[in-house]
């Protein structure tokens, strides 16, 4: 309890320092994270309108979300009428403890701060079978993102419930959360189950470019309905995406990243039985090739991502004040790289993963304000050699207080055990332990 | 025997106060909407962004920010609190699914807008004044 209490006042110190840069409170400068070019105070009564550094940067973005957030509020869920046009977004700030290990490109062993996300979201609906809308997003975690990318954009065509596309850059619809999973005020968990959704893949998987069709059919009064969603276009998996990061730490960079054919789609079959869902889901790639080099440029080749399925099944089931939920999937993968004239280092960047992933979770409304859950997450590579890099379960618990219709808290506990995800070479010079606890939090605005 | 009569008694009471619910709550529709009734599916599944349509007419939800009346139309039709129920459309909104519904702040401004608005659909408190709408039956 005393390690969760200062881990809040922490937050809460850094929170208010980015604040409290802004109107001058100089006394909080010293707990300000990762500004160590002198008092960020001075640097911004110097040059407010310059944006210098990483500290800037994610200062401005981090206030300017914040500060929309009341003035939005006035506009918040209220549609600009005459235009259809409304304004929403959402911001957070993060921090991560782990007890042994450096988790997600962060030094969590020391506690991190380095974790921030601010969401734009701009929608028009002319009529009410379109709708027109883009989303940016800023995030930062570790030494991942730190940048502002299009969330996705997207023109939206609704004829009728049996029939609806939707083309341009769309979040791809795969097992129960992909779509959603980023989103961090529509969910109780501060992450969602790693085995299936994890974190550091974000820009890979979650959306694509091209279109999605989806609809939804009567079966009947005894067999419910059955909704479906189909997917085709490009998925591209960017150069510095966390998808990347031992590949990267090892030397073997893709510098233009990787990207290729997709399509897929997901089944939701609802019961008539209130508050069930039950769906299966499946995405297929062609086979992709990308350059790849290796000793600093100097020499390059081509890698090859063979044809990869993610066969998913999935469900849940939500009444009143409790929800369970679970997946199952696998998501093996063949890769092959050719440096010609070096057969040993293409070998050594060559090989197949066969990874085997579920998790069931629950979470419960205790009251109007506080919800907690609980959940199990496990992976397993059978491609891997025996030991804790083979496997990570997870068990976690977790708590989200909603201060007001704008303001949310979240704190979760996680007891980690294998290896298999969210760690990096390069912050971990000494290996890895076996197994860890990683506590996060996190504070959050939506409007 | 007598815990089947506590049974019983408790079921019923249940039902009793299940029906208070839908009672305290009558559902509104402006009057381009065709259909004079609804499921309890069919609101649900219009009010949670699932579906945009009732028999047939094109249908636009709205809803009250807060209230008596807002509570007991999510436990009666939704079978979620406002929490969950609210962090359901952010999930659309944010993922690019859907828009957030007109939202009120009163009974009276929803009548006003459900009457002047083709396809809206809405809801109030079985006492509140609704000139201008016709109440859909739910079954």
């Amino acid at each position: 309890m005393s390690i969760i209490l200062a881990a809040w006042s922490r937050l809460l110190r850094v929170v208010i320092a980015k604040i409290g840069i802004t109107f001058g409170l100089t006394p909080f400068c010293n707990f300000a994270d990762k500004c160590n070019e002198g008092c960020p105070l001075q640097k911004w009564l110097g040059g407010w309108l310059r944006f210098e550094g990483e500290c800037m940067r994610r200062l401005a973005i981090v206030l300017a979300a914040w500060m929309l957030g009341p003035a939005a509020a006035i506009l918040s869920a209220q549609s600009l009428d005459d235009l259809n046009i409304q304004i929403h977004g959402y911001a957070t700030q993060g921090f991560l403890y782990t007890t042994h290990n450096n988790i997600f490109t962060t030094n969590s062993s020391d506690g991190n701060t380095a974790w921030t996300e601010a969401v734009v979201n701009l929608s028009v609906q002319p009529e009410p079978k379109l709708r027109v809308g883009v989303q940016a997003r800023y995030y930062l975690m570790g030494n991942l993102g730190n940048t502002i990318i299009l969330d996705w954009a997207n023109l939206d065509y609704k004829s009728s419930d049996k029939f609806g596309v939707r083309v341009g850059k769309v979040k791809t619809p795969w097992g129960l959360f992909n779509e959603t999973q980023d989103i961090d005020p529509a969910s109780i968990w501060v992450l969602l189950p790693q085995s299936v959704y994890p974190i550091e893949s974000r820009e890979s998987y979650l959306t694509h470019y091209g279109g999605v069709v989806y609809g939804k059919f009567q079966l009947g009064p005894q067999l419910g309905t059955l909704e479906y969603k189909g997917f085709g276009g490009e998925s591209v998996y960017v150069e510095n995406d966390g998808i990347f990061l031992a590949q990267n730490e090892a030397g073997y960079p893709l510098p233009n990243g990787i990207q290729g054919p997709i399509f897929g789609g997901a089944l939701h079959w609802k019961p008539p039985v209130t508050g069930l869902m039950v769906g299966y889901s499946d995405s297929t790639t062609t086979t992709w090739h990308a350059l790849i080099t290796a000793q600093n440029g100097a020499i390059s080749g081509t890698q090859t991502l063979y044809e990869m399925s993610q066969p998913n099944l999935f469900a849940i089931y939500e009444k009143k004040k409790i929800m369970l939920a679970g997946e199952a999937c696998r998501n093996w993968t063949d890769t092959r790289t050719v440096f010609p004239g070096y057969p040993a280092i293409s070998q050594s960047v060559s090989g197949r993963s066969d990874p085997r992933e579920w998790y069931a979770m629950a979470t419960y409304k205790l009251t109007s304000k506080l919800t907690a859950g609980v959940y199990d997450s496990q992976i397993v590579d059978h491609k891997d050699p025996l030991g804790p890099g083979r496997y990570q379960k997870d068990w976690t618990i977790a708590g989200r207080y909603d201060i007001n219709g704008f303001l949310y808290a979240k704190v979760e506990q996680h007891f980690i055990q294998g290896t298999q995800l969210g760690y990096d070479a390069t912050l971990n010079p000494n290996g890895l332990q076996p197994n860890t606890g990683l506590t996060m939090m996190k504070l959050g605005v939506s409007f | 025997m007598k815990k089947l009569i506590y049974a019983i008694l408790l079921v019923a009471s249940a039902s009793i106060f299940a029906y208070r619910g839908q009672a305290q709550v009558l559902v509104i529709a402006n009057p381009s909407v065709k259909s004079a009734e609804a499921s309890k599916g069919d609101l649900r599944d219009i009010f949670t962004g699932n579906s945009s349509s009732l028999k047939g007419s094109q249908v636009t939800p709205v809803l009250l920010k807060g209230g008596a009346a807002h509570d007991a139309f999510l436990s009666a039709y939704i079978g979620k609190p406002d929490g969950a129920f609210r962090a359901g459309w952010r999930s659309l909104v944010f993922s690019g699914q859907a828009s957030m519904p007109k939202s009120v702040d009163s009974e009276a401004a929803m009548v006003d807008y459900v009457a002047h608005t083709p396809g809206a659909i809405g809801y109030v408190s079985s006492g509140a004044p609704h000139e201008g709408v016709k109440v859909l039956a739910v079954r």
